[in-house]
């Protein structure tokens, strides 16, 4: 009985060792979760055959081989998962500690399901707060709260 | 202006870091231990519009844009002299050594007006700039060029591989936009480095028969000969990681087959 690494609590055989194993990631929260687990234990075949098609040539499989004998990964924290019909995003931070330093990897993952199976398709790092302003008022332009005065004068002083 | 040069053959600048042109890299991949470098230049540096020739312009945070050259590199510690320096000062592969070398003192990487400064030898060179040495500069220009040409010639042909494989990078390790900004910062020289390996998958050649187990074998020795030197521990750490890297490509088996 192993606890499997993605932290779900679960043993690891019902877990992402299944997906791994070969059965299908019910969700793209699962696939990515089995992503995880996968670089944890080495075992990059699942990483390579659940990369899209489009970007299967991209992955430096060396590089990875590499990163599994230098890193030892700390933990996995899903903050947000999506999913739309045929498309599905993940935002997820992993902790991996590298030549005695720590370090954080925040993605917002993107995943697509074709023929019926999830693959991953691209990662944005460290993905910045949502946009909140959408415009920014100039110092000298009027003051939104509608006063007549100058923003810096005013709302902006 | 007329500047005189000659070259003694002291062997002092046959140390550190050499760049290669791709061709260069991979015919010596049994000699030199591999790296890709990167450079980022100021804009108001007089290569700027060299660089955007034969280098790439990246993005950088906040719509920012900064050219950089990246060059294969023997990746040598300043202090090493180079693996085909003979005990007697001179160079072991002369009928068929790199580009670069071919070219000294002149450097491609800069416009050729603006050679004059690689005309005065460095600290400890022993290059010979009296009256007696030939001419080789002469009103901004080379007067023996063909060398100079032709390395420029490569750099220009290879120009569409390396914008690739930033292209690549810039998608894949995003973190090298700010490690390059760091560099820009820092004024003069400042690189990153990169591996071989990312640059044979950008480039799609992960399958050049013995390359990586050549590539292995040198890099072995260079991590051996950097072992228990605390100053060269990022050359150390490079050289062992990315013989992981090398090892791993050399055991595969090829995709075509």
């Amino acid at each position: 009985m192993t606890l499997c690494p993605c932290g779900s609590g679960r043993n690891l055989e019902d877990c992402c060792g299944a997906v791994i194993a070969g059965a299908p990631a019910a969700t793209p929260e699962a696939l990515m979760r089995s992503r995880y687990t996968a670089f944890v234990l080495g075992k990059l075949d699942h990483i390579d055959r659940s990369n899209a098609p489009e970007i299967r040539d991209d992955f430096n499989r060396a590089e990875a081989e590499r990163s599994v004998q230098e890193c030892e990964w700390q933990g996995l924290e899903v903050m947000q998962a999506t999913e739309d019909g045929d498309i599905g995003t993940v935002e997820f931070m992993a902790r991996f500690n590298r030549g005695g330093q720590t370090f954080v990897q925040h993605e917002l993952a993107s995943f697509c399901r074709r023929d019926g199976a999830w693959l991953y398709l691209s990662g944005k790092i460290s993905p910045g707060p949502p946009q909140r302003r959408f415009t920014k008022t100039g110092r000298n332009d009027p003051c939104p709260c509608g006063s007549g005065r100058k923003y810096k004068k005013c709302c902006g002083a | 202006m007329e500047r005189r040069f000659h070259c003694t053959a002291c062997g002092k600048c046959c140390s550190g870091l050499l760049p290669l042109t791709l061709a260069d890299a991979f015919a010596h991949a049994g000699r030199f231990p591999l790296a890709m470098v990167w450079t980022p230049l100021r804009q108001q540096s007089k290569a700027f519009d060299l660089v955007r020739r034969i280098g790439a312009v990246v993005n950088l945070s906040g719509r920012k844009r900064i050219a950089v050259i990246i060059v294969p590199t023997a990746y040598i510690p300043d202090s090493f002299f180079c693996p085909a320096l003979n005990a007697d000062g001179r160079c072991a592969i002369h009928a068929e050594k790199p580009l670069r070398c071919r070219t000294m003192p002149f450097y491609p990487y800069r416009e050729e007006r603006d050679q004059a400064d690689l005309l005065t030898p460095r600290k400890g060179w022993d290059c010979d700039t009296s009256a007696v040495a030939p001419v080789v500069y002469r009103e901004r220009k080379i007067v023996a060029r063909e060398d100079f040409d032709l390395e420029r010639r490569e750099l220009l042909a290879q120009a569409p591989l390396i914008r690739a494989y930033a292209e690549y990078m810039m998608k894949y390790m995003p973190q090298l936009a700010d490690k390059l900004a760091t560099a820009a910062v820092h004024g003069s020289g400042g690189n990153v480095v990169t591996s071989l390996s990312s640059y044979l998958t950008a480039t799609r050649q992960l399958d050049i028969p013995g390359f990586a187990a050549r590539q292995l074998s040198v890099l072995k020795n260079f991590a051996a000969r950097t072992a228990g030197r605390p100053d060269l521990a990022e050359f150390h750490r490079n050289y062992a990681g990315w013989a992981k890297e090398m090892e791993y490509l050399a055991k595969r088996k090829s995709a075509s087959a």
